[in-house]
Protein backbone atom coordinates (compact mmCIF):
# COMPACT_ATOMS: atom_id res chain seq x y z
CA UNK A 1 0.00 0.00 0.00
CA UNK A 2 2.63 2.05 0.32
CA UNK A 3 4.98 1.10 -1.84
CA UNK A 4 4.47 4.22 -4.39
CA UNK A 5 6.03 6.49 -1.45
CA UNK A 6 9.32 4.17 -1.67
CA UNK A 7 10.54 4.40 1.85
CA UNK A 8 14.28 3.82 2.93
CA UNK A 9 14.95 2.81 6.41
CA UNK A 10 16.79 6.68 6.84
CA UNK A 11 14.34 8.43 6.09
CA UNK A 12 11.54 6.27 8.00
CA UNK A 13 13.99 7.32 10.99
CA UNK A 14 13.75 11.13 10.39
CA UNK A 15 10.07 10.85 10.43
CA UNK A 16 9.67 8.72 13.31
CA UNK A 17 12.43 10.33 15.20
CA UNK A 18 10.85 14.10 14.11
CA UNK A 19 7.16 12.43 15.42
CA UNK A 20 8.44 11.10 18.83
CA UNK A 21 10.05 14.36 18.97
CA UNK A 22 6.61 16.52 18.79
CA UNK A 23 5.00 13.89 20.97
CA UNK A 24 7.76 14.52 23.46
CA UNK A 25 7.21 18.06 23.35
CA UNK A 26 3.46 17.60 23.63
CA UNK A 27 3.71 15.72 27.40
CA UNK A 28 6.40 18.24 28.37
CA UNK A 29 4.32 20.60 27.81
CA UNK A 30 1.75 18.86 29.58
CA UNK A 31 3.82 17.91 32.53
CA UNK A 32 5.14 21.42 32.73
CA UNK A 33 3.88 24.19 30.65
CA UNK A 34 6.47 26.20 28.44
CA UNK A 35 7.36 29.75 29.81
CA UNK A 36 8.09 32.17 27.25
CA UNK A 37 11.60 34.56 27.90
CA UNK A 38 14.52 35.93 26.10
CA UNK A 39 17.61 34.75 24.81
CA UNK A 40 20.42 35.84 22.85
CA UNK A 41 18.28 35.67 19.93
CA UNK A 42 16.76 38.81 21.39
CA UNK A 43 13.22 37.38 21.12
CA UNK A 44 10.27 36.57 23.20
CA UNK A 45 10.44 32.38 22.60
CA UNK A 46 9.15 29.19 24.39
CA UNK A 47 10.50 26.04 24.24
CA UNK A 48 8.53 24.73 21.07
CA UNK A 49 9.56 28.28 19.40
CA UNK A 50 13.02 27.34 20.12
CA UNK A 51 12.84 23.69 18.81
CA UNK A 52 11.54 25.15 15.42
CA UNK A 53 14.30 27.77 14.96
CA UNK A 54 16.67 24.87 16.13
CA UNK A 55 15.55 22.57 13.66
CA UNK A 56 15.61 24.92 10.94
CA UNK A 57 19.14 26.26 11.77
CA UNK A 58 20.09 22.74 11.60
CA UNK A 59 18.77 21.79 8.19
CA UNK A 60 20.41 25.35 7.19
CA UNK A 61 23.92 23.97 8.27
CA UNK A 62 23.80 21.03 6.95
CA UNK A 63 22.85 22.53 3.60
CA UNK A 64 25.01 25.01 3.95
CA UNK A 65 27.85 22.28 4.78
CA UNK A 66 27.15 20.44 1.48
CA UNK A 67 27.11 23.58 -0.69
CA UNK A 68 30.52 24.70 0.61
CA UNK A 69 32.75 21.75 1.85
CA UNK A 70 34.00 18.32 1.04
CA UNK A 71 34.25 17.53 4.78
CA UNK A 72 32.10 14.74 6.30
CA UNK A 73 28.44 14.82 6.54
CA UNK A 74 28.82 13.39 10.11
CA UNK A 75 30.83 16.00 11.46
CA UNK A 76 27.80 18.34 9.95
CA UNK A 77 25.65 16.62 12.10
CA UNK A 78 27.62 17.38 15.32
CA UNK A 79 27.39 20.59 14.53
CA UNK A 80 23.86 20.60 13.63
CA UNK A 81 22.89 19.35 16.83
CA UNK A 82 24.93 21.42 18.63
CA UNK A 83 23.04 24.34 17.13
CA UNK A 84 20.10 22.58 18.03
CA UNK A 85 20.94 22.05 21.47
CA UNK A 86 22.76 26.01 21.96
CA UNK A 87 19.74 27.84 20.57
CA UNK A 88 17.27 25.05 22.63
CA UNK A 89 19.18 26.49 26.08
CA UNK A 90 20.58 29.75 25.99
CA UNK A 91 18.47 30.66 22.58
CA UNK B 1 -4.83 12.63 30.75
CA UNK B 2 -8.64 12.84 31.89
CA UNK B 3 -11.25 15.34 31.98
CA UNK B 4 -11.73 15.41 35.62
CA UNK B 5 -7.87 16.68 35.68
CA UNK B 6 -8.16 18.80 33.17
CA UNK B 7 -11.16 20.75 35.07
CA UNK B 8 -9.86 20.61 38.48
CA UNK B 9 -6.27 22.32 37.44
CA UNK B 10 -8.55 25.37 35.65
CA UNK B 11 -9.93 25.49 39.25
CA UNK B 12 -6.32 25.54 40.85
CA UNK B 13 -5.38 27.79 38.51
CA UNK B 14 -8.24 30.19 38.29
CA UNK B 15 -7.93 30.21 42.60
CA UNK B 16 -4.77 32.40 43.43
CA UNK B 17 -5.70 35.79 42.53
CA UNK B 18 -1.78 36.83 41.48
CA UNK B 19 -1.18 40.34 39.60
CA UNK B 20 -1.46 39.42 35.69
CA UNK B 21 1.92 39.03 33.85
CA UNK B 22 2.83 38.38 30.60
CA UNK B 23 4.68 34.95 31.10
CA UNK B 24 2.05 33.87 33.73
CA UNK B 25 -1.15 34.29 31.26
CA UNK B 26 0.79 32.21 28.71
CA UNK B 27 1.07 29.43 31.21
CA UNK B 28 -2.66 29.67 32.85
CA UNK B 29 -3.60 29.00 29.41
CA UNK B 30 -1.82 25.87 28.45
CA UNK B 31 -3.34 24.81 32.07
CA UNK B 32 -6.66 25.40 31.05
CA UNK B 33 -9.16 22.84 29.01
CA UNK B 34 -7.20 22.20 25.61
CA UNK B 35 -10.25 20.03 24.74
CA UNK B 36 -11.13 22.04 21.98
CA UNK B 37 -7.50 21.58 20.04
CA UNK B 38 -9.75 18.34 18.97
CA UNK B 39 -11.50 20.65 16.59
CA UNK B 40 -8.34 21.32 14.94
CA UNK B 41 -8.29 17.63 13.93
CA UNK B 42 -10.34 17.54 10.78
CA UNK B 43 -7.16 20.52 9.82
CA UNK B 44 -4.65 17.97 10.30
CA UNK B 45 -5.90 15.08 8.67
CA UNK B 46 -6.11 16.89 5.31
CA UNK B 47 -3.26 18.85 5.88
CA UNK B 48 -1.67 15.14 6.14
CA UNK B 49 -3.30 13.72 3.34
CA UNK B 50 -2.64 17.00 0.63
CA UNK B 51 0.71 18.10 2.29
CA UNK B 52 2.62 15.86 4.78
CA UNK B 53 2.76 12.34 3.14
CA UNK B 54 3.29 13.91 -0.63
CA UNK B 55 6.24 15.58 1.18
CA UNK B 56 7.41 12.55 2.82
CA UNK B 57 7.60 11.16 -0.32
CA UNK B 58 9.78 13.88 -1.66
CA UNK B 59 11.94 12.99 1.00
CA UNK B 60 12.01 9.09 0.36
CA UNK B 61 12.59 10.29 -3.48
CA UNK B 62 15.48 12.48 -2.64
CA UNK B 63 17.75 10.23 -1.26
CA UNK B 64 17.01 7.37 -3.94
CA UNK B 65 17.35 6.89 -7.80
CA UNK B 66 14.15 5.49 -8.90
CA UNK B 67 12.78 4.12 -11.88
CA UNK B 68 10.00 2.44 -10.41
CA UNK B 69 8.73 1.63 -7.06
CA UNK B 70 10.37 -2.03 -7.03
CA UNK B 71 13.35 -0.78 -8.94
CA UNK B 72 15.42 2.17 -7.01
CA UNK B 73 18.71 2.69 -5.86
CA UNK B 74 19.69 4.23 -2.44
CA UNK B 75 21.93 7.15 -3.00
CA UNK B 76 22.50 8.78 -0.20
CA UNK B 77 23.18 12.76 0.28
CA UNK B 78 24.35 12.89 -3.56
CA UNK B 79 21.23 14.64 -4.66
CA UNK B 80 21.46 17.36 -2.54
CA UNK B 81 25.04 17.86 -3.15
CA UNK B 82 23.99 18.05 -6.74
CA UNK B 83 21.33 20.58 -5.74
CA UNK B 84 23.15 22.80 -3.54
CA UNK B 85 26.43 22.86 -6.43
CA UNK B 86 25.31 22.92 -9.98
CA UNK B 87 26.32 26.28 -11.20
CA UNK B 88 23.30 26.62 -12.63
CA UNK B 89 21.14 26.00 -9.33
CA UNK B 90 23.15 28.51 -7.73
CA UNK B 91 22.69 31.15 -10.64
CA UNK B 92 18.88 30.30 -10.05
CA UNK B 93 18.95 31.01 -7.14
CA UNK B 94 20.51 34.44 -7.17
CA UNK B 95 18.22 35.40 -9.73
CA UNK B 96 15.62 34.22 -7.84
CA UNK B 97 16.57 36.57 -4.54
CA UNK B 98 17.33 39.59 -6.88
CA UNK B 99 13.74 39.14 -8.58
CA UNK B 100 12.16 39.25 -5.31
CA UNK B 101 14.44 41.58 -3.99
CA UNK B 102 13.29 44.09 -6.96
CA UNK B 103 9.72 42.92 -7.01
CA UNK B 104 9.51 44.36 -3.30
CA UNK B 105 11.30 47.44 -3.65
CA UNK B 106 9.30 48.35 -6.61
CA UNK B 107 5.68 47.02 -5.10
CA UNK B 108 5.50 48.30 -1.73
CA UNK B 109 6.64 51.87 -2.08
CA UNK B 110 3.83 52.14 -5.08
CA UNK B 111 1.35 50.19 -3.53
CA UNK B 112 1.29 52.20 -0.37
CA UNK B 113 1.86 55.65 -2.72
CA UNK B 114 -1.66 54.41 -4.89
CA UNK B 115 -3.40 53.61 -1.58
CA UNK B 116 -2.25 57.28 0.12
CA UNK B 117 -3.44 58.73 -3.87
CA UNK B 118 -6.98 57.29 -3.46
CA UNK B 119 -10.06 59.11 -2.88
CA UNK B 120 -11.43 58.68 0.59
CA UNK B 121 -15.03 59.06 -0.04
CA UNK B 122 -17.50 59.60 -2.54
CA UNK B 123 -18.12 58.10 -5.90
CA UNK B 124 -14.49 57.92 -7.26
CA UNK B 125 -13.83 55.33 -4.48
CA UNK B 126 -15.87 52.60 -6.04
CA UNK B 127 -14.18 53.48 -9.24
CA UNK B 128 -10.93 53.72 -8.25
CA UNK B 129 -11.26 50.12 -6.56
CA UNK B 130 -12.21 48.50 -9.34
CA UNK B 131 -9.98 50.03 -11.52
CA UNK B 132 -6.86 49.11 -9.15
CA UNK B 133 -8.61 45.29 -8.55
CA UNK B 134 -8.83 44.28 -12.42
CA UNK B 135 -5.34 43.14 -12.64
CA UNK B 136 -5.97 40.88 -9.77
CA UNK B 137 -9.02 39.55 -11.46
CA UNK B 138 -6.75 37.97 -14.94
CA UNK B 139 -5.64 34.28 -14.46
CA UNK B 140 -1.62 33.96 -14.21
CA UNK B 141 -1.58 32.54 -17.77
CA UNK B 142 -3.71 35.41 -19.51
CA UNK B 143 -1.61 37.80 -17.69
CA UNK B 144 1.60 35.90 -18.84
CA UNK B 145 0.11 35.73 -22.68
CA UNK B 146 -1.38 39.32 -22.33
CA UNK B 147 2.19 40.66 -21.63
CA UNK B 148 3.76 37.83 -24.21
CA UNK B 149 1.89 39.46 -27.32
CA UNK B 150 1.86 43.73 -25.46
CA UNK B 151 5.77 43.46 -24.83
CA UNK B 152 6.33 41.70 -28.53
CA UNK B 153 8.36 44.27 -30.74
CA UNK B 154 6.44 43.31 -33.87
CA UNK B 155 2.55 43.53 -33.26
CA UNK B 156 2.84 44.22 -29.14
CA UNK B 157 1.48 47.62 -28.46
CA UNK B 158 3.75 48.46 -25.59
CA UNK B 159 7.20 46.89 -27.30
CA UNK B 160 6.01 48.60 -30.72
CA UNK B 161 5.75 51.54 -28.80
CA UNK B 162 8.97 51.82 -27.15
CA UNK B 163 11.03 50.64 -30.24
CA UNK B 164 9.33 53.37 -32.35
CA UNK B 165 7.88 56.13 -30.60
CA UNK B 166 10.29 56.17 -27.96
CA UNK B 167 13.26 54.53 -30.51
CA UNK B 168 14.53 52.32 -27.65
CA UNK B 169 15.84 49.13 -28.81
CA UNK B 170 13.71 46.67 -27.33
CA UNK B 171 13.26 42.81 -27.84
CA UNK B 172 12.73 40.22 -25.08
CA UNK B 173 13.10 36.99 -27.15
CA UNK B 174 16.49 38.39 -27.94
CA UNK B 175 17.94 40.67 -24.62
CA UNK B 176 18.14 38.92 -21.30
CA UNK B 177 17.71 42.17 -20.16
CA UNK B 178 14.78 43.09 -22.07
CA UNK B 179 13.38 39.49 -20.60
CA UNK B 180 14.40 40.61 -17.57
CA UNK B 181 12.48 43.88 -17.48
CA UNK B 182 9.27 42.65 -19.65
CA UNK B 183 8.82 40.17 -16.24
CA UNK B 184 9.48 43.11 -13.41
CA UNK B 185 6.97 45.52 -15.89
CA UNK B 186 4.65 42.73 -15.64
CA UNK B 187 4.78 41.59 -11.60
CA UNK B 188 4.42 44.91 -10.76
CA UNK B 189 1.18 45.72 -13.10
CA UNK B 190 -0.12 42.35 -11.89
CA UNK B 191 0.29 42.38 -8.05
CA UNK B 192 1.14 45.96 -6.85
CA UNK B 193 -2.60 46.21 -7.21
CA UNK B 194 -2.83 43.79 -3.82
CA UNK B 195 -0.62 45.87 -1.91
CA UNK B 196 -2.36 48.96 -3.03
CA UNK B 197 -5.68 47.35 -1.55
CA UNK B 198 -4.17 46.22 1.29
CA UNK B 199 -2.60 49.71 2.57
CA UNK B 200 -6.09 51.29 1.46
CA UNK B 201 -7.94 48.69 3.71
CA UNK B 202 -5.08 49.63 6.50
CA UNK B 203 -5.58 53.37 5.53
CA UNK B 204 -9.23 53.21 6.37
CA UNK B 205 -9.07 52.09 9.82
CA UNK B 206 -6.97 55.11 11.21
CA UNK B 207 -10.12 57.18 12.96
CA UNK B 208 -10.59 60.49 11.43
CA UNK B 209 -9.38 62.23 14.65
CA UNK B 210 -6.14 61.42 14.66
CA UNK B 211 -6.26 63.34 11.01
CA UNK B 212 -7.75 65.99 12.72
CA UNK B 213 -5.28 66.31 15.10
CA UNK B 214 -2.10 66.25 12.45
CA UNK B 215 -3.99 69.40 10.97
CA UNK B 216 -4.40 70.85 14.53
CA UNK B 217 -0.73 70.69 15.47
CA UNK B 218 0.11 71.97 11.36
CA UNK B 219 1.45 68.98 10.30
CA UNK B 220 2.69 69.12 6.56
CA UNK B 221 1.67 65.93 4.57
CA UNK B 222 5.12 64.41 5.19
CA UNK B 223 4.74 64.12 8.14
CA UNK B 224 1.19 62.99 8.66
CA UNK B 225 1.89 60.05 6.48
CA UNK B 226 5.14 59.53 8.44
CA UNK B 227 3.99 59.40 11.96
CA UNK B 228 0.11 58.80 11.53
CA UNK B 229 -0.58 56.58 8.35
CA UNK B 230 2.63 54.53 7.99
CA UNK B 231 2.59 53.05 11.87
CA UNK B 232 -0.41 52.55 11.60
CA UNK B 233 0.15 50.34 8.05
CA UNK B 234 2.37 47.86 10.22
CA UNK B 235 -0.14 45.02 10.22
CA UNK B 236 -0.93 45.12 6.53
CA UNK B 237 2.37 45.97 4.98
CA UNK B 238 4.05 42.86 6.89
CA UNK B 239 1.21 40.94 5.50
CA UNK B 240 2.06 42.95 1.65
CA UNK B 241 5.47 41.64 2.09
CA UNK B 242 5.44 38.11 3.18
CA UNK B 243 2.81 37.45 0.34
CA UNK B 244 5.05 39.41 -2.48
CA UNK B 245 7.89 37.94 -1.08
CA UNK B 246 6.22 34.23 -0.82
CA UNK B 247 4.91 34.31 -4.32
CA UNK B 248 7.82 36.50 -6.54
CA UNK B 249 9.82 33.98 -4.93
CA UNK B 250 7.85 30.88 -6.41
CA UNK B 251 7.16 32.86 -9.86
CA UNK B 252 6.48 30.31 -12.14
CA UNK B 253 3.33 30.86 -14.82
CA UNK B 254 4.34 34.48 -15.94
CA UNK B 255 8.27 33.99 -17.32
CA UNK B 256 7.18 29.98 -18.11
CA UNK B 257 4.43 31.64 -20.52
CA UNK B 258 6.47 34.99 -22.11
CA UNK B 259 9.97 33.76 -21.74
CA UNK B 260 9.85 30.06 -20.95
CA UNK B 261 12.90 31.06 -18.70
CA UNK B 262 15.06 32.67 -22.11
CA UNK B 263 16.94 34.18 -23.59
CA UNK B 264 19.57 31.82 -22.67
CA UNK B 265 18.60 31.18 -18.95
CA UNK B 266 18.18 34.80 -18.23
CA UNK B 267 14.75 35.14 -16.55
CA UNK B 268 15.11 30.84 -15.50
CA UNK B 269 13.94 31.29 -11.93
CA UNK B 270 14.34 28.53 -9.24
CA UNK B 271 10.71 27.28 -10.25
CA UNK B 272 10.95 27.19 -13.85
CA UNK B 273 14.39 25.28 -13.03
CA UNK B 274 12.93 23.16 -10.74
CA UNK B 275 9.60 22.32 -13.21
CA UNK B 276 12.36 21.43 -16.05
CA UNK B 277 14.16 18.60 -13.68
CA UNK B 278 10.78 17.66 -12.40
CA UNK B 279 8.65 17.18 -14.91
CA UNK B 280 10.84 17.87 -18.63
CA UNK B 281 13.62 15.60 -17.37
CA UNK B 282 11.25 13.39 -14.95
CA UNK B 283 14.78 13.07 -12.60
CA UNK B 284 12.56 12.59 -9.64
CA UNK B 285 15.61 12.31 -7.39
CA UNK B 286 17.48 15.67 -8.19
CA UNK B 287 14.02 17.11 -8.09
CA UNK B 288 13.00 16.25 -4.55
CA UNK B 289 16.40 17.51 -3.41
CA UNK B 290 16.23 20.65 -4.99
CA UNK B 291 12.84 21.06 -4.06
CA UNK B 292 13.78 20.23 -0.51
CA UNK B 293 16.36 23.20 -0.23
CA UNK B 294 13.56 25.57 -2.14
CA UNK B 295 11.56 25.01 0.87
CA UNK B 296 14.17 25.14 3.33
CA UNK B 297 14.91 28.66 1.85
CA UNK B 298 11.18 29.56 1.48
CA UNK B 299 10.59 28.92 5.60
CA UNK B 300 13.71 30.41 6.91
CA UNK B 301 13.19 33.90 4.72
CA UNK B 302 9.29 34.05 5.73
CA UNK B 303 10.18 33.34 9.14
CA UNK B 304 13.02 35.91 9.56
CA UNK B 305 10.43 38.05 7.68
CA UNK B 306 7.71 37.39 9.83
CA UNK B 307 9.75 37.64 13.22
CA UNK B 308 11.67 41.17 12.27
CA UNK B 309 8.30 42.25 10.91
CA UNK B 310 6.08 41.25 13.79
CA UNK B 311 8.54 41.52 16.94
CA UNK B 312 10.41 45.16 15.93
CA UNK B 313 7.60 46.31 17.31
CA UNK B 314 7.19 45.72 20.77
Amino acid sequence: MLEWMVWTLPTALVFIGLAVLLVVMAVWARISPPVARRGFLRIETDRGDRLYIGLISAAVVLAGWMAVTDLSMWLALGCAVLVVVVIGIWG
Amino acid sequence: MTAGTQVSGEVVTAAPAEPAEPHETRADLKRKDNRAWWLVLPVVVSVAFTAIIPLMTVVNFSVQDVFSPTERVFVGLDWFYEAVRRPENREAFVRTLLFSAQVLLVEIPLGVAIAVAMPRRGFWVSVALVLVALPLLIPWNVVGTIWQIFARADIGLGGWTVNNVLGIGFNYTLDSTDAWITILVMDVWHWTPLVALLAYAGLRSIPEPYFQAAQIDGASGWATFRHIQLPRLRGVLTIAILLRFMDSFMIYTEPFVVTGGGPGNATSFLSILLSKIAVGQFDVGPAGAFSLIYFLIVQVLCYVFFTVLTRSGR
